[in-house]
């Protein structure tokens, strides 16, 4: 431990050395593994925006219960009231004909104009119940089953598409990340290997000269970190300033889209990226030493 | 210091390097070790050094057995060794402070302590001078000595220089001789290898270990 602490600037000038020994080699290898951990920020950050669009989808989720025709509105607010007391439902209104247009001329924007062709109304009331998720085969089978329902209209579909949707990209996250993290421990750990071979006369006589494996390993796992963290580092920036622009180009055309705010994914990453190159780089570097353990 | 019983070394190519070897060297004694070439004199320091396992008999150095499977063992007693190689084993690419400095890094040296041991000896084998050279520009006697200063620096217990006087005219040969048994103390062991007798026949106060065909010869001569 002593020797360690007092060889700390002879560690670092000799990664220094290592790197420089193949710089150019070792260039590339810090962009290839900044473009590789970009890729899985990438994926990272969809899945964790698909997961919060899911989160905010299941929040909203709700189920229209459409009135049987000869309701009076006194019926139709118990019925509401009736609802609302349900296991599995949040809360219940009632929206009426008039609020539904309005809705409906929203969702149309400039083609709304075609509303204007009917004589009358054309929508009809409705209870709008919101609901647990969870619950919602259950409160959908009871509303339906409730006097007074004609019948209702349930987002089920497109909720369980989304939550497939998000399921495949978790599973596509953590492939990227197995990926990656194989992909740079093989490229760090032939790198290693590399300057292990351009560097064995050295290490043939500091073994002579009585030297500790670690002694002789620890510039290696040094420099292997350095490498991976400088791609890190690049990644991580990379990230952020296509965040960034991600947000400026998309933000403002889909508004309504439930975007997580960009500090968040940007801090995420800024300190997630740097610090998974930091780990791969000591895996790989051990596993690259591995080659130079003594044979007796 | 260093006991060999009854050792043998046969390669795995069936080559018999030493035959029953029994030597019993003690602290404070030069040795040399003659014999021509391929005689086994490398081949006995390899075993000193670890290189080499004994295939049959035991060796001990510095108190410590040496066998296959003790790396831990001999890495300690590496650690006690000032080795002067053949073919130096200089680390290019650095300065020759830094190459004295290499021997030492390891052995829990505070920084400053090991700077002034190796700028010592560097003066010590009068490259004092050239200390902030690259070794690769030195010639060949100077590599000897910075090789020479990188053995002593460390303090060891053992020094073991393999044919330090190859390829060197007379004067320089007498001259690295000259260093290497100056290093040497109650303490501190000496052990050279070299066939070149002409240089050793008028020593007085040495051990000689003649290597022929793997077998070995002693004859202590003290006064």
């Amino acid at each position: 431990m002593r020797s360690f602490l007092f060889n700390i600037g002879y560690f670092i000038k000799e990664s220094g050395r290592i790197i420089r020994l193949n710089l150019l080699s070792n260039i590339f290898s810090i962009i290839g593994t900044g473009l590789i951990l970009l890729l899985l920020g990438i994926v990272v950050t969809g899945t964790d925006i698909g997961n919060r669009l899911v989160v905010m989808l299941n929040e909203e989720a709700e189920v229209n219960g459409y009135f049987s025709e000869l309701l009076t509105s006194e019926q139709k607010d118990e019925l509401a009231v009736k609802i609302g007391n349900m296991d599995g439902v949040r809360s219940t209104r009632i929206v009426d004909e008039d609020e539904a247009k309005t809705r409906m001329e929203k969702v149309l924007g400039e083609e709304a104009k075609i509303l204007e062709l009917f004589d009358d109304n054309p929508f009809e009331a409705f209870i709008e119940i919101r609901i647990n998720v969870d619950s919602m085969d259950f409160v959908i089978d009871n509303v339906k089953n409730t006097n007074g329902i004609e019948y209702i209209r349930d987002n089920r579909d497109v909720l369980e598409k989304i939550q497939d949707i998000t399921y495949a990209l978790k599973v596509l996250g953590y492939l990227m990340i197995a990926a990656v993290g194989i992909t740079t421990l093989i490229i760090l750990s032939h790198m290693i290997r590399q300057g292990i071979y351009n560097n064995k006369d050295q290490i043939n006589t500091l073994r002579l000269l009585g030297s500790p494996g670690v002694f002789i390993g620890f510039p290696y796992i040094l420099t292997g970190i350095l490498l991976t963290l400088l791609g890190g580092i690049i990644a991580a920036l990379s990230m952020a300033i296509l965040i960034n622009g991600a947000y400026e180009s998309i933000g403002g055309t889909i508004p309504f889209l439930p975007l997580p705010p960009k500090e968040e994914l940007i801090n995420k990453m800024t300190l997630w990226l740097p610090t998974l190159s930091f780990v791969l780089g000591f895996l790989g570097s051990l596993f690259g030493l591995s080659s130079i353990r003594e044979k007796s | 210091m260093i006991i060999l019983d009854k050792v043998s070394l046969i390669y795995t190519d069936k080559t018999q390097a030493l035959i029953d070897i029994n030597v019993n060297i003690k602290p404070g004694e030069i040795v040399y070790i003659t014999g021509p070439s391929g005689s086994g004199k490398t081949s006995l320091l390899k075993l000193i050094m670890g290189m080499e396992y004994p295939t049959s008999g035991t060796l001990s150095v510095l108190g410590r057995q040496v066998k296959n499977n003790s790396s831990g063992n001999i890495r300690k007693i590496r650690r006690c060794i000032g080795p002067v190689f053949q073919e130096f084993k200089l680390i290019e690419g650095r300065t020759t402070l830094e190459n004295v400095m290499m021997g030492m890094r390891f052995l829990g040296v505070k920084p400053r302590i090991m700077k002034a041991a190796a700028n010592e000896a560097l003066e010590k084998v009068g490259l004092g001078h050239k200390k902030l050279s690259m070794v690769e520009n030195l010639s060949w006697g100077e590599s000897q000595r910075v090789a020479i200063a990188r053995a002593v620096a460390r303090k060891p217990s053992l020094i073991l220089a393999d044919e330090p006087t190859g390829n060197l005219d007379y004067d320089n040969a007498i001259n690295i001789l000259g260093l290497l048994k100056s290093f040497k103390d109650e303490n501190t062991t000496v052990i050279i290898t070299t066939h070149a007798t002409h240089l050793i026949e008028d020593e007085q106060n040495a051990t000689f270990i003649s290597v022929d065909k793997g077998r070995i010869t002693i004859e202590r001569r003290y006064q």
